[in-house]
């Protein structure tokens, strides 16, 4: 972990709404899939934002992001050259066991960027099924990516794109379909996880889900992003995770 | 090279600048960035006799400026505290005040005994719900502010109190002077001002507890007036903070009456904000001839009206 100071040398719209800047770093970061970085806007903005690590290649990192207030307002209008300080890698990431051959991706909302740091991680040694949703097809992004996984099921909401239906629906109906994952690794808003939980826990099925909590810190000395357990005790989901284990967590 | 030690009660500090409490847990996160060994000291995440689990999230907002905070007062219990951080935050070679908190007088003394002759300083955070008077915080009036001081003293013999003010007050002048009278060895001074940001889609307050403390640069100016004003009043050594994130801020906060600063909200925009500070104190204090830092204190000329 270190405060990079990062060049933009891309930020452009790659959907309705989402777009995706490129920095480049003056040396090497390791990172694993699913950890996220947290970068400062500047100005009157005190807090920084914490965006999922989408690509790293080297010296140059990817973040993709969705604008939202002001701080991602502003980061859109960041022309290449500008500077800026990132934090990372930052929480724990996903992590695949050697056993796990089969792996299947739930996506929805811009849970889809840190599935697509997965996919470049584990798309050659895995059997990788992605199941993405987007809200129409205005907001579909990242295919190019996705359709590198073995199997690639991307639906809408509104039937725009692919079927009518959410990423949780697209993997219910390909488990059915007899397509069994030896391990679930899932992002996006919390209604669609607690979909997936309830599901994954009926079929027995091994998951992890990556979740988003307002930060202060980032770096787990605050105690301001934390979750809910099942233990009864609470975690830090910028240290602790932001992956945790589906079973262990209350959503 | 400027000296930038002081002393506080006795205690030495190599330089004034204090990791506020809230902002850098018990400093393990922070020392996987750099030496923590290298700041003045640190106040630990408000402690209780008991565990506390916290409010619920969200627990902070951001407003143009400054921050919201509702953490709740989330920590391990002062034993989790003592068994598994305390030595290690003292072999890092900072100055170690242990910031406490409770909901009744004798948690207050159960708490400062229990860290009596353990921890450098114990720090009073008074901006707690008091159970006994209807929720309302110990730090608001001075009768009480000077009553939970004494309390927590009679626990705390043999260890430096710091008593740290609420802003949400009547009179700053009048509960500094309250905390004097109750037997502070120091105050430390501003705590966060309550304030509200509300999320207009949804018409609720972003967070979960509706309030939230107020933090950060904004807050800064108002910070300073009350550090003057209580350095004024009382005869004990200030720490004095709100919304300092450059070592001018801090600067400012010394001229105004106080001995040593505490850092917050500007570590999370920076996490290396207080290494930074201390640079940019010896720089200062180089560039105007100022060869001990302890020179500034209380320095400021107000203007003739
Ligand atoms: C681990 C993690 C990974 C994330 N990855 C991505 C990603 O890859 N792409 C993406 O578009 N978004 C991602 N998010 C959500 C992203 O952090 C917020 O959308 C963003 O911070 C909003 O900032 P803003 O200035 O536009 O909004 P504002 O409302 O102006 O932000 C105000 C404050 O609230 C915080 N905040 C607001 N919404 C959220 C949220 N949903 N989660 C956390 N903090 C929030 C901001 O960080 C800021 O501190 C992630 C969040 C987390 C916790
Ligand atoms: C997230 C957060 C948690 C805090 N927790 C505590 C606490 O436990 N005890 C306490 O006395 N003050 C607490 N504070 C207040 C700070 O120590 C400090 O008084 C205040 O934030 C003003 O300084 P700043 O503007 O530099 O942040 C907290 C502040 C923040 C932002
Ligand atoms: S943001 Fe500070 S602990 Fe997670």
């Amino acid at each position: 972990m270190k405060d990079y100071i990062a060049t933009i040398v891309k930020n452009e719209q790659i959907a309705e709404n989402i777009h995706a800047v490129t920095f480049a770093l003056d040396e090497d970061v390791k990172v694993r899939c699913g950890q996220f970085g947290d970068i400062a806007v500047g100005g009157t903005h005190l807090l920084r934002r914490p965006i999922a690590i989408c690509k790293a290649e080297g010296r140059e990192i990817t973040f993709c992001y969705q604008i939202k207030g002001e701080g991602t307002q502003k980061l859109k209008t960041m022309g290449a050259g500008t500077r800026l300080n990132v934090l990372m890698p930052l929480g724990n990431g996903f992590y695949v066991e050697k056993n796990e051959k089969k792996v299947a991706l739930v996506g929805g909302g811009v849970g889809v960027f840190p599935l697509v740091s997965v996919l470049r991680e584990y798309g050659a040694s895995k059997e990788v099924s992605a199941y993405i949703g987007y809200r129409n097809k205005n907001a579909v992004c990242g295919v190019e990516e996705f359709e590198k996984a073995t199997k690639f099921v991307g639906v809408t909401d509104d039937g725009s794109y692919g079927e009518r239906m959410n990423a949780v629906q697209a993997f219910a109906k390909d488990l059915e379909a007899g397509n069994r994952p030896d391990v679930v690794l899932a992002c996006g808003p919390t209604p669609m996880l607690r979909a997936l939980k309830a599901l994954v826990e009926k079929e027995g099925l091994n998951c992890y889900v990556s979740l988003e909590e307002r930060m202060g810190c980032g770096i787990g000395a605050c105690l301001v992003c934390v979750c809910d357990l099942t233990n009864g005790k609470k975690a830090r989901v910028c240290k602790d995770g932001p992956v945790f284990k589906a079973d262990e967590v209350t959503l | 090279m400027a000296n930038l030690s002081v002393s506080i009660c006795g205690v030495q500090l190599k330089n004034p600048v204090i990791a506020a409490s809230g902002t850098f847990g018990f400093g393990r996160e922070f020392n996987g960035l750099y030496d923590i060994g290298t700041i003045g000291g640190v106040s630990t995440k408000g402690l209780t006799l008991e565990p506390r689990l916290g409010n619920p999230v969200p627990r902070i907002a951001e407003s143009r400026g400054v921050i919201l905070n509702a953490v709740g007062l989330q920590n391990p219990g002062v034993e989790h505290f003592i068994e598994n951080d305390l030595d290690w935050l003292k072999a890092t070679g900072t100055c170690v005040i242990a910031n406490v908190a409770g909901k009744t007088l004798d948690d207050y003394k159960g708490i400062c005994e229990r860290l009596d002759g353990r921890v450098d300083m114990i720090e009073l955070n008074i901006s707690c719900p008091n159970v006994k008077s209807g929720g309302m915080a110990f730090g608001i009036k001075p009768e009480t502010v000077e009553e939970v001081t004494r309390v927590a003293k009679s626990g705390a013999k043999n260890t430096p109190l710091i008593v740290k003010l609420s802003p949400n007050v009547e009179s700053i002048v009048s509960n500094a002077k309250a905390a004097e009278r109750g037997g502070a060895d120091c105050i430390s001074l501003i705590n966060t001002l309550t304030g509200m940001a509300i999320d207009i889609e949804r018409r609720k307050p972003i967070i979960a507890n509706n309030t939230g403390g107020v933090s950060g640069a904004g807050v800064k100016p108002i910070a300073v007036r009350m550090v003057y004003e209580a350095s004024q009043a009382v005869k004990i050594p200030v720490i004095g903070m709100g919304g300092i994130t450059c070592a001018e801020d801090a600067i400012e906060f010394l001229m105004a009456g106080a001995t040593a600063v505490q850092v917050g909200t500007a570590n999370f925009t920076d996490p290396y904000a207080m290494p930074k500070i201390i640079k940019g104190l010896n720089d200062w204090c180089d560039k105007h001839g100022v060869a001990n830092v302890t020179e500034l204190t209380g320095t400021l000329q107000l203007n003739q009206k």
